[in-house]
């Protein structure tokens, strides 16, 4: 009767640890997602902001287009966002 | 990380020479100037970039005079700021490559000393784009006489090939084998300094031979043309991808059809076997052809400088791409005005035209 009492209870907390450990992967894998984008757009806005910038700075009606082409990376990050919430909600 | 954002001023300043290539005076422009009259191509440089030095020199020019400082003054002013915004490598690079006009400097003071211009006509020449300023070149050109303006230049770094060569010079009256021997020392110093190991340093080398064999090759063309005997060997350029015994051996072939041969046989670029096939179709080296063949082999280089850019976005190419399209901008612009001032029909001046 104790075993039996013993072993239920080992199973309920080995349930709630790998349901934790489950939130925690989740959480991990979110981060990595927008982490690795975060980064990615940054390095992308690094090459494409400084020859926006030099661009500009010959010629000011061109700021217009180097603006979009500037705002262009951003989508990736926003991908690892929603990676990130559908992976976490 | 620097690695990456190290990257940065270089993507920076590329990106603006390619932006100031964009507005440099088109080919169809040239045509349109060509159908001008003087005046009018005069009003039409004022309009353009050229303004602020047109309208502060006026006071002391006038007329074609004005236009051909002007466009000097440009040309200088434009080099120096193409330094004041490079990145650290590019620039003592570019440093490096404008001290050329140096040389061009130096030679247009002589030949104005030797020739007894006023110091204010020799003025109107130079472009201070190199190492020795503006400031320093005025002082220069007050010096009455070559060996004072040999001793003033005591500091530059071809003051040893200067002193050694000047009095050759003085005493034949021509001071060609000094300018070789100046363009010699120019090309074995910066060779050096690019092959020490420098960023960016083996695409700078890639053109330097490149300017090197389209150098080498105009003298061959030349000397052929002229029909020069004896010793040629000082005329070339050492550093080239073809060595000076190549193009002395070149130069000794007698019959035009194995020059044309031999000289297909060693080229590696497709550009120069094909631009050759075209002149030898054509008519062979007669001396009219010489100008031509010189301004042919001009714009391949300059197409292979904006192949390079284009294939290398953000190194020294794009760079040197604009300054080497610049000066092409400024003597085609010289080349129009005075062709127009002295009546030449609109077929010769388009032949002196690079574009």
């Amino acid at each position: 009767m104790v075993d039996a009492v013993v072993t239920q209870a080992a199973i309920e907390m080995s349930v709630e640890a790998v349901q934790a450990s489950q939130i925690g992967m989740k959480a991990l894998a979110a981060a990595i997602a927008i982490a690795g984008t975060g980064f990615a757009s940054a390095w992308a806005e690094l090459s494409i902001g400084s020859a926006a910038v030099g661009a500009v700075a010959e010629n000011k009606d061109l700021f217009g287009s180097v603006l979009v082409l500037t705002i262009i990376p951003e989508t990736i990050v926003i991908f690892g966002l929603v990676v990130g919430l559908l992976l976490i909600l | 990380m620097s690695a990456i954002v190290g990257s940065a001023p270089y993507i920076y300043v590329c990106t603006r020479f390619r932006v100031r290539r964009m507005k440099l005076i088109p080919q169809e422009e040239y045509l349109r100037m060509l159908q001008m009259s003087l005046p009018e191509i005069i009003r039409l440089i004022q309009e353009t970039e050229y303004k602020r030095e047109i309208d502060e020199l006026s006071h002391s020019f006038h007329g074609i005079d004005l236009i051909e400082v002007a466009l000097s003054w440009n040309l200088a002013k434009t080099y120096q700021k193409v330094l004041a915004i490079m990145p650290e490598g590019l620039r003592e690079m570019t440093e490096s490559y404008l001290r050329r006009w140096d040389i061009q400097n130096v030679l247009s003071i002589l030949r104005g000393k030797a020739q007894g211009l006023p110091p204010g006509k020799i003025k109107e020449v130079l472009i201070p784009a190199g190492e020795l300023n503006r400031d320093y070149l005025d002082k220069i050109i007050t010096c009455a006489e070559p060996e004072k303006v040999l001793e003033s230049l005591k500091r530059w770094r071809l003051f040893p090939v200067l002193a050694r060569e000047l009095p050759r010079a003085a005493e034949s009256g021509s001071f060609s084998s000094l300018e070789n021997e100046l363009y010699k020392q120019f090309y074995h110093d910066i060779l050096e300094e690019t092959g020490a190991g420098i960023k960016g340093g083996k695409e700078f080398l890639e053109f330097l031979r490149l300017e090197i064999d389209i150098r080498n090759l105009q003298t061959l063309f030349r000397l052929r043309v002229n029909g020069a005997k004896g010793e040629v060997v000082t005329f070339f350029i050492p550093g080239g991808t073809f060595t000076v015994e190549e193009l002395v051996r070149l130069h000794e072939v007698s019959s035009p059809d194995a020059f044309f041969d031999s000289l297909t046989a060693q080229l590696k670029s497709r550009e120069l076997v094909s631009l050759l096939g075209r002149f030898r179709q054509k008519n062979g080296l007669a001396p009219g052809t010489l100008h031509e063949i010189e301004s042919a082999l001009t714009l391949m280089q300059y197409s292979r400088l904006e192949m390079m850019a284009r294939f290398h976005p953000f190194s020294i190419w794009p760079i040197l791409a604009y300054i080497e399209r610049k000066k092409q901008e400024i003597t085609n612009l010289r080349a129009i005005t005075r062709g127009k001032q002295a009546g030449l029909p609109m077929e010769q001046i388009r032949n002196y035209l690079v574009m």
